[in-house]
């Protein structure tokens, strides 16, 4: 089964079964969706205990190319419940050096999952970034082509 | 009747068959090789079962010796005479070299050692093993081996007993990957020793290379040079050390003589750890180990998926000493590929556009120039006081400060090179160069009207959204500039039109 897989398929197949069998808390996987594209999945995310959040569920679109996990994967906020956060757009991107710049193959769906889960959490005032009117309008389609200016690491 | 025909040929055709196969079967019995002797070679036919004092015996009467005058050296080592020659790893055609024990010298090592450990009679390919070419190259395989580190010591503990649980105790003959440029792939490759001094593989070491820097670097290992010749001799009286100097064979194709080598691959290695692909989580046999400190391994597919990722986004290193190469995939300090033939193991498409790339990236880093013109991108390594630049290749003439046709004055401010777009002074230079087709004009159009040089290194950019601060994206360069200003980005770049 394996060998008519291509690296970046194998791959993502073994990250969608730890994530079906083992997902962190308040995460899930549409395994449906991604077992038919492999390389676009929706994860369901809810607001954690305790914080902002709370009560709230969000949904999560990942895109990966081919050169995944060289490749970082592309991720957004979809659906009809965007957080309101500084680090994410109402359009849906997603503020996340790990997404771009700091990616690294050694990251996983699951390690993503958890650094916005812990971004949500941490947050302390809902609020939109403050040029998200400007951004919404001139941004490229694709996230990653922005070109991200991480300057506050505290929220 | 018929039927007697029909068993008689067939019974005939077996027959054929039968001669043929054992014909064949007595061809693959016979080991062709040349013995090179001080009087010069000597071509002969041998059974692989027969040991090293039969060759002695073959091989005295033809240069008027006694068998025990003679020394067998193969790969490094004086062979025992009970070594079976099937058991030293001998292809065909393979080069044996024959030696006169010189009269100081008879007591030899072998007649002197009451009990020769066989171990020490083998060619090198035979007595080395897997586990010493494992860990890590460099600095670090030094620090096992003075072993005053106990993080690495324990590491190494845990890899003998790995060894040790699988293969009950007996470690595997060593396995080393080479490109052959023969056969043009990946293949096995057998390690072999020469004279530093003089190259005759009349030479035998005084100990085994232990790991990669003692194949890899030079005067690591001593040895005795057995060739005749004056210059060792010279060498030897004013006792300076001979080195061995260690080199690779390709094991699948049949020698083509003593300059038939391949590149050492020292990153690919057997997978004795079993350690996990970093990208694709699976375990192979055979893995590509990165040189960072946690050992990060990658399987082969999965590292030349990474190096067309890295090459499609131009994102591979031009590095001082190494060349156009790669670091871990995790970014781990150091990393960088030293050997730069390990990016042989792409396939010809993406190995020429490495090539290509990598020839870009050399020129640019020794001051010169590519040639703007679309489909040339000639390399152009001009005086740099010269402002006019003539390329070799297409003959298009330009000035090197703004990359554009060749003018008298000062070069056009951007925003008016912008805003006269297609038309205008780009027309007549066009005019100067009618040997490139319409398209090529019609691509430097849309190059011309879509996209900004970088101010740094003017490769042309294309911005499809986003802020206005711009990073370039070509590895070495990573200048940050102003899509309006066209210049570094500054903070009142962010304050005025961050966005437009």
């Amino acid at each position: 089964m394996t060998s008519a897989m291509s690296p970046s398929e194998r791959r993502l197949q073994k990250e969608l079964m730890s994530l079906i069998k083992d997902p962190p808390p308040g995460v899930s996987v549409d395994a449906e969706q991604a077992e038919q594209n492999l390389l676009q999945w929706t994860i369901h995310m809810e607001g954690a205990t305790g914080t902002l959040y709370e009560g709230e569920s969000f949904q999560l679109q990942f895109k990966f190319s081919n050169k995944y996990p060289f490749d970082s994967p592309e991720v957004t906020f979809v659906g009809s419940n965007i957080p309101v956060h500084p680090h994410v757009y109402s359009n849906g991107h997603i503020c996340l050096s790990i997404l771009t710049d700091d990616w690294s193959p050694a990251l996983s769906v699951q390690a993503v999952c958890l650094s916005i889960v812990s971004m949500l959490s941490s947050c302390r005032e809902k609020q939109q970034p403050p040029d998200n009117a400007f951004y919404v309008k001139t941004c490229n389609k694709n996230p990653k082509k922005t070109k991200w200016w991480y300057h506050d690491d505290s929220v | 009747m018929l039927r007697f025909f029909i068993s008689f040929f067939s019974s005939l055709f077996q027959m054929m068959i039968h001669i043929l196969t054992t014909k064949k079967h007595i061809i693959q019995n016979v080991l062709s090789i040349y013995i090179k002797t001080t009087g010069g070679n000597i071509s002969i036919d041998i059974d692989p079962k027969c040991d090293v004092s039969h060759i002695k015996k073959m091989v005295a009467p033809q240069i008027g010796l006694q068998p025990e005058e003679l020394k067998v050296i193969f790969a490094g080592k004086e062979l025992g005479d009970d070594i079976i020659i099937e058991e030293c790893d001998l292809g065909q055609q393979s080069i044996l070299h024959v030696v006169k024990i010189k009269p100081g010298n008879v007591q030899s090592k072998i007649s002197a050692s009451s009990t020769p450990n066989s171990k020490t009679l083998m060619p090198l390919c035979e007595s080395l093993d897997d586990l010493m070419f494992s860990a890590s190259s460099g600095s670090r395989t030094a620090s096992i081996s003075i072993g005053n580190e106990t993080s690495t010591s324990d590491s190494l503990l845990d890899e003998i007993e790995v060894v040790a649980n699988n293969e009950k105790s007996k470690p595997k003959k060593v396995h080393f990957y080479v490109y052959c440029p023969t056969c043009k792939k990946l293949t096995q490759g057998k390690l072999r020793v020469r004279c530093h001094f003089c190259k005759s593989g009349a030479f035998t070491v005084h100990s085994d290379p232990q790991n990669w820097s003692h194949v890899l670097e030079s005067k690591q290992i001593t040895g005795t040079c057995e060739n005749d010749s004056e210059f060792c001799e010279n060498i030897l009286q004013n006792k300076e050390p001979t080195f061995a100097e260690f080199y690779f064979k390709c094991s699948e194709h049949i020698s083509l003589g003593e300059n038939d080598q391949a590149v050492p691959l020292d990153l690919i290695r057997p997978n004795l750890r079993q350690l996990q692909c970093l990208a694709c989580f699976e375990i192979t046999e055979t893995i590509f180990s990165f040189p960072c400190e946690d050992d990060h391994v990658t399987c082969l597919d999965c590292f030349e998926a990474y190096c067309k990722a890295k090459l499609s986004d131009r994102q591979f290193w031009q590095h001082p000493e190494y060349g156009y190469t790669l670091a871990c995939p995790s970014g781990c300090a150091n990393s960088f590929i030293k050997e730069i033939h390990h990016f042989r193991l792409l396939d010809d498409e993406h190995y020429e556009r490495y090539h290509r790339f990598a020839t870009e990236e050399f020129v640019l880093q020794s001051g010169g120039l590519l040639c703007p013109q679309p489909g040339c991108g000639m390399g152009i390594l001009a005086d740099p006081e010269c402002i006019r630049i003539t390329c070799q290749n297409c003959k298009y003439v330009f000035c090197r400060n703004c990359l554009q046709g060749y003018h008298i004055g000062s070069c056009d401010p951007p925003e008016i090179q912008e805003t006269s777009g297609t038309s205008g002074d780009c027309g007549t230079e066009l005019n100067c160069d009618n040997r490139n087709g319409a398209g090529d004009d019609a691509s430097r159009t849309t190059i011309k009207v879509i996209t900004k040089p970088c101010p740094s290194c003017k490769t042309p950019t294309e911005r499809d959204g986003g802020c206005m601060h711009m990073v370039c994206t070509r590895a070495g360069c990573q200048f940050h500039w102003c899509w309006v200003c066209q210049t570094e980005w500054t903070r009142e770049c962010m304050g005025d039109h961050w966005f437009g």
